[in-house]
């Protein structure tokens, strides 16, 4: 028998009883204060604090690379492959194509490895040794990018040297190396995060297929995969990212050469030659050096500024992949 | 769970099951044994250099021999100042998403932001800092700096495992707080704040474990090679960092002491990274095991 | 439990921020100066030791990078933000034009740029070489050890980046001051810290680099090579760097901007002091006075 509050005419209330629980330190009786609180006031303040550091990012990248930009026009800065800081030469392509390079490796080597692993260990395992193998995977995304380096110049420079010498490698310090090396640091990661997508697949999905008669892998193939594939797809692209983005581990085993652009493009002999990405020229000494020449100071943070928006074009492009519904 | 794999199954299937299952099985293989190796070889190469005094003396003859105190402490330090920066911005940002903003266009809006300040590679933020505050703000060489990459490159982390337990909280818990009584701040400060404080301590954790690994915001912004022993103030003043010291170490590894002092190193940040990251791991277990209650 | 002391929370948090800034802003005053040392890869070990042994002794502040070589130490003198700037080049016009204050060079020690081989392009009769020969592998014409009396391997040169001052030495020797650019070619890499030239041409088995003759000696998989002058072939020790016949000498820098004052001249005159001179010499270079 509540009372029915359609019914309640609304009470005159006196406005000495109203609370004071409004507005900053709970001071007001006007709950249009409210906006004023402290709390929110603080919110509002140290979320401004990061929109504010973003936008000062990528501005103050775009401002600073503005006059290379102005000089040589942006086009002509990222198809040049010539970057010689002494003769005043600036062009990007050569990183740009590095970066592209070691990436994609990376990927092609990483990704398939990365979800192949992860349905074997998400579906065909189980019990303790499955969330064994699932800790130390998790665990391993965790290692730091320089002891990769290390791991990178003490084991994998040799295997590149000796080991694909009769492809024509005539050292370790190649794009090879550093793709190798990105693509066993970003296996982790897409492991873990294939994983996740894999288990976010309904049980009952799977055990309606099995209740059909598909045998486990083909219920892998026509229900799991397919429902899974907007999780797979970021864990590849989050694993791209990462490896797009690694500095330190590429530049101990990248051979940090300039102005190398093979001709044809598509001539995969580059790859057992030195190299340099633009991550490997950014994390290199030529940028404490470059500060006092406005020139190639400006050339130095439009190569900022060009890895900046090469990451965010392939990571829209790989989101909208995503976005296609199954 | 797996069917029988050799059933009354004409071939072709059951051959496609068994070269599928083998496949994947090797790639598992692969995959861990490259994982493993990484970290036998850190363990077997650095083990034996860390001891007591590896880890409380003073680097000499320019990492060929001493030990790495002070790095240790210009990590600890990051790592300290790190924390304390971006626990107050992740909970403000969280905050507001949950309960300040309510257009989900402002919402997604924001996530976005997230996702962007996610992508953005990490040498990008040593060359911002370098050139925002080591020059243009003349604050020169700073652990504060450091510190400041380091906490708004592991923001998203931190605020997504946040934003995450604000959205746990039962509506019900919301709806009693305000019938007590409580105003909006106090429903934060009473309900949401302490209801999110597993998810802030673990995402925090989880993104303090990369922060103490990462080189490329530290190099132009906060970390010199020697000569450091602790920071006295904020302007000018430098630390010591344990990945800037490795990656020193990895371009002088052919003097098989210092290859020796770069693998202990390499040990020593490892166990660090993997004690926050097993740390926060570990309290995310407990906390699901209690909400399971 | 965790009510209460979330309630505080916000306290806490105020007092510890500002407990921050305070001991930040006290701080940015603090009683003893800092300097700063920045600069080239050779200089560093005696710089690193000299820092080390002033801090034990007086207490002094220093700090050591090596950021960017040699001229990461000049810029960084220029700009100002380093105090002391270590070379191995000397600085140049160019460099002066662009600095604020004059930078002026005070010499601490003597060194050499050294030619060095992996081990078994050595032994296998790369012993020495002339000028020509050197500039022709640097710049790619010559692709083979066997064309210049060694055995039938690929030559891999670890060139230095650009800005360190072994290579400035290096070129004014080898190509007489106009370095041609070195159109990369496929065995062609580049290397930066004296470390890193040393571990890569060690590792590698048929390279070539440049690099400080102290750090070259006694290696077991690196051998100096000796340059074939007018006056022979000449390897950089003690005799012939003294007698200049070894035309790759050079003086170890370090730099300031203007006069050197205070804690700067302290360690400038430290460097050059009996006890700095033995720091020298035990790192493998030539003192400058024999500890006079």
């Amino acid at each position: 028998m509540a009372p029915d509050p359609a019914a309640t005419p609304r009470q005159n209330v006196d406005p000495k009883d109203k609370p004071r629980i409004y507005g900053p330190f709970g001071l007001f009786r006007d709950p249009r204060l409210e906006f004023l609180s402290v709390t929110r006031l603080l919110a509002y303040a140290f979320s401004a604090v990061v929109m504010l550091f973003l936008a000062a990012l990528v501005l103050s990248l775009l401002l600073g690379s503005l006059p290379i930009f102005r000089e040589q026009g942006f086009w002509s800065f990222a198809t040049k492959p010539e970057w010689n800081y002494r003769r005043q030469l600036f062009g990007a392509a050569s990183m740009l194509y590095g970066t592209l390079v070691t990436s994609f490796v990376a990927l092609l080597l990483a990704g398939p490895l990365g979800i192949l692993s992860a349905t074997f260990i998400s579906e065909y395992l189980s019990g303790p040794l499955q969330s064994l193998i699932k800790q130390s995977v998790e665990l391993l995304a965790a290692v730091p990018s320089v002891v990769y380096g290390l791991l990178g110049v003490i084991t994998l420079r040799p295997l590149v040297h000796k080991g694909l010498g009769f492809l024509g490698a005539e050292t370790g310090d190649t794009l090879l190396t550093g793709s190798l090396l990105l693509a066993i640091m970003i296996l982790p990661t897409i492991m873990t995060l294939a994983d996740d997508a894999l288990r976010a697949v309904p049980k009952a999905t799977r055990e309606a297929a099995m209740a059909l008669g598909l045998t486990r892998r083909e219920s892998i193939w026509t229900v799991v995969w397919p429902r899974a594939r907007s999780g797979l797809i970021s864990a590849v692209l989050l694993g791209l990212g990462r490896a797009l983005g690694e500095t330190i581990a590429v530049f101990l085993v990248i051979g940090r050469s300039d102005s190398r652009l093979p001709k044809p493009l598509w001539d995969l002999s580059a790859l057992l030659a030195p190299g340099q990405t633009l991550t490997s020229k950014l994390g290199s000494p030529e940028l404490a050096i470059s500060y006092s020449d406005p020139q190639h100071w400006s050339a130095i943070l439009g190569l900022a500024f060009l890895l900046l928006v090469t990451v965010a074009v392939i990571m829209g492009l790989g989101l909208s992949l995503r976005r296609r519904p199954v | 769970m797996s069917a029988p794999l050799l059933t009354h199954r004409p071939l072709r299937r059951r051959l496609l099951d068994a070269g599928f299952y083998a496949v994947t099985a090797l790639s598992a293989l692969i995959g861990v044994f490259f994982l493993a190796c990484i970290l036998v070889m850190v363990a077997s190469r650095g083990l034996s250099g860390v001891s007591w005094s590896f880890l409380t003396e003073d680097m000499s003859q320019s990492g060929a021999a001493g030990g790495i105190f002070y790095q240790l402490v210009g990590t600890l330090i990051l790592v300290a100042a790190t924390a304390v920066i971006v626990m107050p911005l992740a909970v403000s940002f969280a905050l507001l998403n949950s309960e300040y903003i309510k257009s989900r266009r402002l919402r997604a809006l924001s996530k976005s932001m997230l996702f962007l300040l996610n992508g953005v590679p990490s040498i990008l933020f040593g060359v911002f800092g370098y050139l925002l505050f080591v020059k243009a703000l003349g604050l020169g060489k700073s652990w504060l700096v450091g510190a400041l990459m380091l906490a708004f490159m592991i923001l998203p982390t931190v605020t997504v495992s946040v934003m995450e337990a604000i959205d746990r909280i039962p509506t019900l818990h919301r709806e009693a707080a305000m019938a007590l009584g409580l105003n909006p701040p106090k429903v934060i400060w009473s309900l949401v704040l302490p209801s999110s404080l597993q998810g802030l301590i673990t995402g925090t954790l989880l993104g303090l474990g990369r922060a103490a690994g990462e080189t490329a915001p530290i190099m132009f912004t906060a970390a010199v090679f020697s000569g450091v022993t602790v920071p006295d103030g904020v302007v000018d003043n430098p630390i010591l960092a344990i990945p800037y010291h490795i990656l020193n170490l990895a371009q002088d590894a052919s003097s098989p002491e210092v290859l020796r002092n770069a693998w202990s190193s390499a040990f020593v940040l490892l166990a660090l990274s993997l004690i926050l990251n097993t740390l926060a791991w570990f309290l995310r277990r407990r906390a699901e095991g209690r909400r399971a209650i | 439990m965790i009510h209460s002391l979330i309630r505080r929370l916000p306290l806490a948090l105020g007092a510890l921020s500002l407990a921050f800034l305070v001991s930040a802003c006290g701080g940015g005053s603090s009683s003893k100066s800092k300097v700063r040392i920045q600069g080239s890869t050779t200089v560093n070990p005696i710089m690193t030791e000299v820092a080390e042994l002033l801090r034990k002794r007086q207490g002094m502040k220093i700090t050591v990078d090596t950021q960017g070589g040699s001229s990461g130490g000049i810029s960084a003198v220029s700009d100002g933000s380093a105090d002391i700037g270590m070379s191995s080049k000397p600085v140049s016009e160019a460099d002066q034009k662009k600095a604020k204050r004059k930078i002026l060079a005070h010499v601490v020690g003597f060194d050499a740029v050294a030619l060095v081989v992996s081990t078994p392009i050595y032994e296998g009769g790369v012993k020495a070489l002339d000028r020509q020969q050197i500039a022709d592998i640097f710049t790619g014409k010559i692709k083979n050890w066997k064309q210049v009396g060694g055995p039938d391997k690929a030559i891999f040169v670890y060139n230095k980046e650009p800005g360190r001052g072994t290579r400035a030495i290096f070129e004014k020797f080898v190509f007489l001051g106009k370095a041609p650019a070195i159109k990369a070619f496929k065995n062609y890499a580049e290397v930066g810290a004296n470390e890193e030239t040393r571990q890569k041409i060690e590792s590698h088995g048929s390279a070539v680099g440049q690099l400080s003759a102290s750090w070259a000696e006694n290696r077991k998989d690196m051998k100096i090579v000796g340059l074939k002058t007018d006056k022979g072939i000449v390897i950089p020790d003690e005799k012939n760097l003294k007698s200049g016949r070894y035309p790759m000498a050079r003086k170890l820098f370090l730099l300031t901007a203007g006069e050197a004052k205070g804690a700067i001249k302290a360690i400038i005159d430290f460097t050059l002091s009996k006890d700095g001179q033995a720091i020298v010499r035990k790192v493998g270079y030539l003192p400058v006075n024999d500890g006079a």
